[in-house]
């Protein structure tokens, strides 16, 4: 029973980064009806960014903050520069256009930071807290506590915000937003500019674990693709709910399955996507897709 | 004094189809003015060119003040509430969201009694506050579309065919309250309508589109009379 509820809670916290990269992917997804495939590269961008300014003597929750926003900044820029120019492009060319901006980020990393994988800092201690006889770290705890929060604040402003409600507005139904004012395309600069930062969130929270260098959220990316088809590839909710039983059920396989180990983890979460896809392919919240012919 | 809004020589199309021939029409400040015609005569995309959904050549003037290269969001924003062709409700919301939506750039202390008067006409919309947008009916949608324009506090209101689908009665009652809105906001009202004869009672004046240009316009009272309009449009 102990180790079961560490397990539950070191899987709520890799599920807790999951979720945040999955949110970031469905962000996107409502903006502009496709998946970045950047998104985990911005995000490990980012996390370069945050380790920059740590670097050069900024304090962890200094850097943190200022991180998000460079990022906000930054995925605003990538939309009105790269993605506007071919928003009524056929889908396979957004594809590769976010492919690019996928190759473009690594390699940008790489050059300027190199690929020697660097030790990443993190403000919560490895030390153990003893909750209901179970040890959880307070490393856990911290990625739980931060992705909470980040997501819940995510929540207000989308559901309960002007600004929130012409996000949703522009990116289900552009024609008729126009026709109520909202300014369509600024809307979606600012989908990106938020998925852009939700994703380095993410970053910020894998790195202590993984180690940071230009491939790190190459892994991550596959546990949120995960996690948004599970949820519906358009609910937010279901893109946070599925980032946590991801996360959890990763971990139980690593734990428990002998034949998963730490090896296979990996391919549980495509196990997972093929398995949704095959049995229910609008996920746990998304609406069954009706066309009208 | 210049109507509220006039649309001059306007040619527009779709791709390489042009469907507007040389339009001109105008609406006065605060009439209820009818734009007919038959299924392609161009009475939609007339509206769609006013709030810039095509492009256009021309001119169109609103309040005096040329619409000439402006977007959609920037028309809307000069007062023009737009209500289009199938109602453009967003049905992934629910209705509060959709009414939201219609008031969200205002920021006067009026919006509470708009909301109340809006209430007052559609109590309907009301008791659906919380609901799914999707699951009301299409008198419904078509009341909670009239009722989102209002609370934008347009000064002209564009209505595409809002009788579309609806059962008589609901019509009645949906016109009755266009007249109403009219009459005690001052709002002007640009109607396109396939039932001419409901349009011809409820405006002041009349345009008839023929194949992308005004074939006849005039008094409402005198189009009733008129020969060929009769027996085109209404029918004996």
């Amino acid at each position: 029973m102990q180790e079961f509820l560490q397990q539950v809670v070191s899987g709520l916290a890799s599920g807790g980064i999951f979720a945040s990269l999955a949110l970031a992917l469905v962000l996107i997804y409502n903006a502009m009806g496709l998946v970045n495939f950047a998104q985990g590269e911005m995000a490990m961008f980012a996390t370069f960014i945050a380790f920059v300014l740590i670097a050069h003597g900024m304090s962890y929750w200094i850097a943190f903050p200022v991180t998000l926003v460079l990022a906000f900044a930054g995925g605003i820029a990538v939309q009105r520069i790269v993605i506007r120019p071919v928003e009524h492009a056929p889908v396979l060319t957004l594809v590769i256009v976010t492919l690019g901006l996928a190759t473009l980020f690594n390699g940008a990393a790489g050059f300027l930071f190199g690929y020697v994988p660097r030790s990443f800092p993190s403000p919560f201690s490895v030390q153990t807290v003893n909750i209901l006889g179970a040890y959880a770290s307070y490393q856990d705890l911290g990625v739980i506590a931060v992705s909470g929060v980040v997501l819940f604040a995510i929540y207000l402003l989308l559901q309960h915000t002007t600004i929130g409600l012409t996000m949703r507005a522009a990116a289900h139904h552009p024609e008729a937003s126009r026709l109520l004012g909202v300014h369509v395309s600024w809307m979606l600069a600012l989908g990106w500019g938020l998925a852009s930062a939700v994703g380095a969130v993410s970053g910020i929270m894998a790195a202590p674990a993984l180690l940071l260098q230009p491939d790190m959220m190459q892994t991550v990316i596959i546990y949120a693709f995960a996690a948004a088809v599970l949820g519906g590839i358009e609910s937010p909710l279901g893109a946070v709910v599925g980032g946590l039983i991801v996360g959890v059920t990763v971990n139980f396989a690593g734990a428990y399955l002998p034949f998963v180990g730490g090896d296979l983890q990996l391919a549980v979460a495509l196990a997972i996507i093929v398995a949704v896809l095959v049995v229910k392919p609008n996920g746990l919240f998304g609406r069954p897709a009706v066309r009208r012919v | 004094m210049p109507a509220l809004l006039e649309v001059e020589d306007v040619r527009a199309g779709y791709g390489g189809t042009s469907v507007l021939h040389g339009v001109s029409l105008s609406v006065p400040e605060g009439a209820i003015v009818s734009l007919l015609g038959a299924n392609g005569a161009g009475k939609t995309t007339t509206l769609r060119a006013i709030t810039a959904g095509v492009r256009w050549t021309g001119d169109i003037r609103f309040q005096g003040r040329s619409l000439r290269r402006m977007s959609t969001e920037d028309v809307v924003r000069l007062g023009v509430a737009h209500v289009p062709e199938g109602r453009g409700i967003l049905t992934e919301l629910t209705v509060d969201e959709n009414l939201r939506l219609g008031a969200h750039l205002r920021h006067d202390a009026d919006v509470r009694k708009d909301y109340d008067e809006v209430f007052a006409y559609f109590p309907v919309l009301r008791e659906r506050r919380g609901l799914s947008a999707s699951t009301l009916s299409g008198g419904e949608q078509q009341m909670l579309a009239i009722a989102r324009a209002l609370l934008m506090r347009p000064r002209l209101m564009l209505l595409d065919e809002p009788s579309l689908g609806l059962a008589p009665m609901v019509v009645r009652s949906i016109f009755e309250i266009i007249r109403t809105i009219n009459q005690a906001r001052g709002v002007a009202v640009l109607l396109v309508e396939q039932n001419a004869t409901l349009a011809l009672e409820m405006s002041s004046a009349a345009f008839v589109l023929e194949v992308g240009r005004v074939a006849v316009h005039g008094d409402s009272s005198e189009l009733k009379g008129n020969e060929s309009v009769r027996r085109s449009y209404l029918g004996y």
